[in-house]
């Protein structure tokens, strides 16, 4: 009888990627985390100057990014560093959705445009007009993948100290 | 609509914009770790590209020209595109927060990214209308999300691969780009004149 070995991992099945974020604040059974800078280098975020609260510095964005998860599964506690994930195409199906969509709509409205008048005042407005379809078009779209679960971050485990994004 | 086709093709590959003209080098090394981090960073590129273009075309055809304002470009074309990076930032988290939580961080690296003004400072050079302008800053950027995507399927392979030590991370990376960069110099044999 040929038998095979099985485990329960699935390897054809979506991995997840994993970012760092830190536990700001608890609220009820769920706690509210800060991804922490996932730049090319890391760097940024450790500069004095980057971490500068203000409009648009890097400690002020990534504020502006605070997530909250509905469970707290380890018991974490405000200031604890934690290891999260999001489905791995899912940062490939939101960039479709968010920037893909309003361009393509964009450009075909204007190209449209273009074709049948000629005019480059046309042309623009015909842009703005397929831009602002084309949000409207990637809200929806948004709209069905959160309500399918692909935006939500998952708790993996705690990070290790000094862990950062671009450990191994 | 020939026109237009060859146009594209020259900006996307023949002229490509990190392999031809050694812009957006920073994000190209940075943020090709993984395929869908740069799939992520070269749309969000290709959205602000094109719209910051579109608006640098309106400055320079409307205000800097007629006023023989030239010597302010480089300062104008900065601030729109910050303008830009700022727009699509506040839109996106208006269409969807949770959409903004997973792609906002890219946008901030944009708006330091010289692909962005390269590709706005060529459109004044190459003095073209408004959809030709807006076809080519589009084409430019989608040369360069293909060839972020590209070397982030090769540097996924090379992290499985035994690389000798002295070579390991950025060293073996810069060679595998000028591999890559002789391969696109492959496209410049190709007219795109008509």
């Amino acid at each position: 009888m040929n038998t095979h070995d099985f485990t329960t991992t699935d390897y054809a099945a979506p991995g997840l990627t994993e970012g760092i974020a830190q536990v700001v604040a608890l609220d009820g059974r769920g706690i509210w985390l800060v991804p922490e800078q996932t730049g090319s280098c890391g760097s940024c975020a450790a500069s004095s100057m980057c971490s500068a609260k203000g409009i648009g510095t890097v400690a002020n964005r990534l504020e502006a990014r605070r997530f909250r998860l509905d469970e707290n599964p380890a018991e974490l506690i405000v200031g604890e560093r934690v290891v999260i994930g999001v489905r791995e195409n899912a940062l490939v199906r939101a960039s479709l959705t968010a920037y893909a969509i309003p361009l393509v709509t964009l450009l075909l409205a204007g190209a449209l445009a273009q074709w049948r008048y000629g005019s480059d005042l046309v042309t623009m407005a015909a842009a703005v007009g397929g831009l602002l379809f084309g949000l409207a078009v990637a809200r929806i779209g948004a709209d069905k993948l959160l309500a399918r679960g692909d935006l939500l971050p998952q708790y993996i485990r705690r990070a290790r100290p000094g862990e950062t994004c671009n450990s191994k | 609509m020939k026109e237009y086709f060859l146009l594209m093709v020259g900006a996307a590959l023949v002229n490509n914009v990190i392999l031809g003209r050694f812009l957006g080098l920073c994000s190209f090394m940075g943020v090709t770790t993984r395929i869908d981090t740069a799939v992520g960073m070269g749309m969000a590129a290709t959205f602000v590209i094109t719209v910051s273009s579109m608006v640098n075309w309106v400055v320079q055809t409307f205000l800097l020209q007629p006023y023989d304002l030239a010597y302010l470009r480089t300062v104008t074309f900065i601030l729109v595109i910050a303008a830009a990076v700022q727009f699509t930032e506040m839109t996106v988290k208006k269409v969807s927060p949770p959409l903004f939580q997973m792609l906002g961080i890219y946008l901030p690296l944009i708006t330091t990214n010289c692909a962005v003004l390269g590709v706005a400072l060529l459109l004044v050079a190459g003095e073209m209308n408004f959809i030709a302008s807006t076809l080519f800053a589009f084409a430019s950027a989608l040369g360069y999300s293909l060839v972020m995507v590209i070397f982030a399927g090769l540097r996924e392979r090379m992290a499985l691969a035994n690389v000798p030590r002295l070579f390991d991370g950025p060293p073996i990376g810069f060679i595998a780009a000028s591999l890559l960069a002789l391969a696109f110099m492959g496209f410049s044999g190709m007219s795109t004149t008509g």
